[in-house]
């Protein structure tokens, strides 16, 4: 069984709760949201501090995100309980274009964290983003589009679309939330948001011809769902490459492609569970159990998503955190009980000859939802629906008390950027406590 | 004024007969438990920058510290029987709002776990009483502050008693709502006034 170790606690601290850390789309740093209203900035690469954020925010920042694709030039988004989102800027490593001659940056460059680690002069203050009425929860960048996605205890989503630098209009402001919303996480390839609420709901955003309206929505949950993050798109072939594969796994792996990356979420109803998108234009279905064009909406902008599956319940307290290894597909967890928690998708060993076989399978962890047992889902997805019965999700490695005796509220997977590294793509996990702390830790097999 | 109450004639224990072990509790008053924003762990206040090797002294200390401190119900209703009713000058403990039956402590459920939960079941004078929140907040926010970090707090209406219970036992389980109305100025006075009356 792997183990999770301790790797390094990145220094120095904060003396006050740590929210959430995120790291750096392609430099070796991570920014830490801290309920002292600042962001600290590490190196991945020797655990120091390099850089901070201060001054911008009057309550705890909680959420912090990168832009994506933006060389040479950082931009951070950060999401505060003062309801504000602010907007800032600091050159990489020969990133500098001149462009903008007031501002002094060419004494301090330094990018990688390599070097000059306590520079904390060159972060610029971009925009504020002003709009939602109490704490923003969270704050993510689109990946596919200049859209930047806020979420708030005031029940909305709001998506803000940069026009030109610095130039934010907001393009759409969702209400469809009975409660607080904690989480909003984007698609990878796709025009399309998810967020978690306080309603223990899940809502799934698109855009409909000019607006963006939801397109889903998924019940289950019994708590307030506190995260949710899409897998990427490679994921399905951490499963093994196909010329091994069964003719029903095979199948399975269509369905997967077809249907895209699936969503996870965690809730303080301690469970995680796996969403899969119903594709549309599906495989033929068996005789008999032919759909009635009734059942369907009549729109093609909803979709519909099914519970797959759950994941091994470990967790004793309210799960905090989940996040999808984007290059081994695998899953870490943490929350309340102060665990982190790594599961791994296998093939199931046993064959199952048909879908109904369910049931009967003694399973490591990860059990079917009991929607797939219901008659209806049945008759609705016909034999999809129980194509998520083929793998199983099995907890790998578990460590207690990461934080002594503190709550975790984060964990991540970041790229491994130290010395001692031991493979390319080798990753550590990051996690965040309520004890001012940021872990690094690595998954030895 | 007490036409506004929600309970404006609450039934009082007498204090000679509230159940208390005052005497012999340790009387570890933490100054200005609002100072910071997050909770105020003794172990960050001692230590809010110290290197590496001595934090991990500090915690080696408090561990041993933990092994000796036992917390028992009592000494938990003793932390929270003291705290005034925003509406009464009346301290929860007379109002039986906080009860000693009412106070559980779940030792850690594994060997190698180290976390402990104290769950309070609140009595709200009346059964539609608006401060309900405020009151759960108080005693929430005094055992963040006066357990120690091993102790996940749990605090609930109990069963029966109020007709928002559900709504409000959501609000005190939110760690997130819980840690921005700590940095609600106005909110944070109205509980310090609570906990003003507490040693």
């Amino acid at each position: 069984m792997p183990a999770i170790t301790l790797l390094a606690t990145l220094s120095p601290p904060c003396n006050a709760r740590t929210w959430s850390s995120t790291p750096h789309p392609h430099l070796p740093i991570i920014a830490t949201a801290c309920s002292d209203k600042t962001v600290r900035i590490y190196s991945l690469q020797n655990f120091q501090q390099q850089s901070t954020i201060s001054g911008g925010h009057k309550r705890s920042i909680r959420s912090c995100a990168w832009k994506p694709n933006s060389r040479g030039e950082s931009v951070l988004a950060t999401g505060s309980f003062d309801a504000s989102a602010g907007i800032w800027r600091r050159w990489e490593e020969g990133g500098g274009n001149g462009q903008d001659a007031e501002i002094d940056f060419t004494g301090g460059l330094s990018g990688g964290g390599e070097k000059d680690e306590d520079d904390d002069d060159e972060w610029r203050f971009a925009v504020i983003l002003d709009g939602h009425d109490s704490e923003i929860k969270c704050v993510t960048f689109a990946p596919t589009a200049p859209l930047l996605a806020t979420c708030s205890r005031d029940k909305s989503v709001w998506i803000w679309e940069e026009l030109e630098d610095d130039n934010f209009e907001t393009v759409a402001v969702l209400n469809e939330h009975e409660g607080d919303v904690k989480c909003v996480a984007w698609h990878p390839s796709e025009q399309l948001l998810a967020s978690a609420s306080y309603d223990d709901n899940i809502r799934l955003w698109g855009e409909d011809v000019d607006d963006w309206a939801c397109c889903a929505l998924l019940t289950g949950h019994e708590g307030t769902v506190w995260c949710v993050e899409f897998e990427d798109a490679n994921n399905i072939y951490a499963l093994g490459s196909s010329e091994n594969l069964t003719s029903e796994q095979q199948a399975y792996v269509q369905v997967r492609l077809k249907a895209g990356p699936r969503l996870i979420s965690c809730s303080d109803d301690m469970t995680i569970r796996i969403w899969r998108r119903v594709p549309k234009d599906k495989p033929e279905l068996p005789a008999g159990q032919i759909k009635t064009p009734s059942i369907w909406k009549n729109r093609d902008f909803e979709e519909e998503w099914i519970e797959e599956c759950r994941l091994p319940q470990v967790h004793e307290r309210p799960i905090y955190t989940v996040n999808w290894s984007k290059k081994t597909g695998k899953v870490v967890s943490t929350g309340s009980d102060g665990k982190i928690v790594v599961y791994e998708e296998r093939w199931k060993s046993s064959k199952i000859s048909n879908g109904d076989a369910d049931g009967d399978v003694v399973m490591a962890g990860g059990t079917p939802a009991p929607d797939m047992e219901d008659l209806t889902a049945k008759k609705v997805h016909g034999s999809e629906g129980h194509m998520g019965g083929l793998t199983e999700w099995v907890a790998v490695a578990e460590v207690e008390n990461a934080h002594d005796v503190f709550e975790v509220n984060h964990v991540v997977w970041a790229p491994r950027a130290d010395k001692d590294k031991r493979t390319e793509d080798e990753e550590v996990i990051v996690s965040t406590g309520d004890d001012g702390e940021v872990n690094v830790w690595t998954l030895d097999t | 004024m007490d036409l506004d109450k929600d309970n404006a004639n609450p039934t009082i224990i007498n204090p000679s007969d509230l159940p208390s072990r005052r005497r012999s509790a340790p009387t570890t008053k933490r100054a200005g438990i609002f100072d910071v924003l997050a909770p105020a762990y003794p172990t960050l206040l001692a230590a809010p920058s110290s290197p590496p090797e001595a934090q991990s002294d500090i915690s080696s200390d408090s561990e041993e510290e933990e092994d000796r401190e036992e917390i028992d119900e009592q000494e938990v209703y003793d932390l929270i029987s003291t705290i005034s009713d925003p509406e009464h000058p009346l301290s929860l403990g007379s109002l039986g709002v906080v009860t000693l039956d009412d106070i559980k402590i779940l030792t850690p459920t594994s060997p190698r776990s180290r976390i402990s939960t104290v769950t309070v079941l609140i009595t709200p004078t009346t059964s539609a009483c608006s401060l309900t929140t405020v009151i759960g907040l108080g005693v929430k926010v005094r055992l963040v502050n006066a357990l120690p970090p091993r102790f996940r707090v749990d605090v609930r209406i109990k069963e029966g008693t109020s007709k928002t219970a559900d709504e409000v036992n959501k609000q005190l389980g939110d760690k997130e709502r819980v840690a921005a109305a700590m940095e609600n100025k106005s909110l944070v006075s109205v509980v310090n006034n609570m906990l003003a009356t507490c040693e």
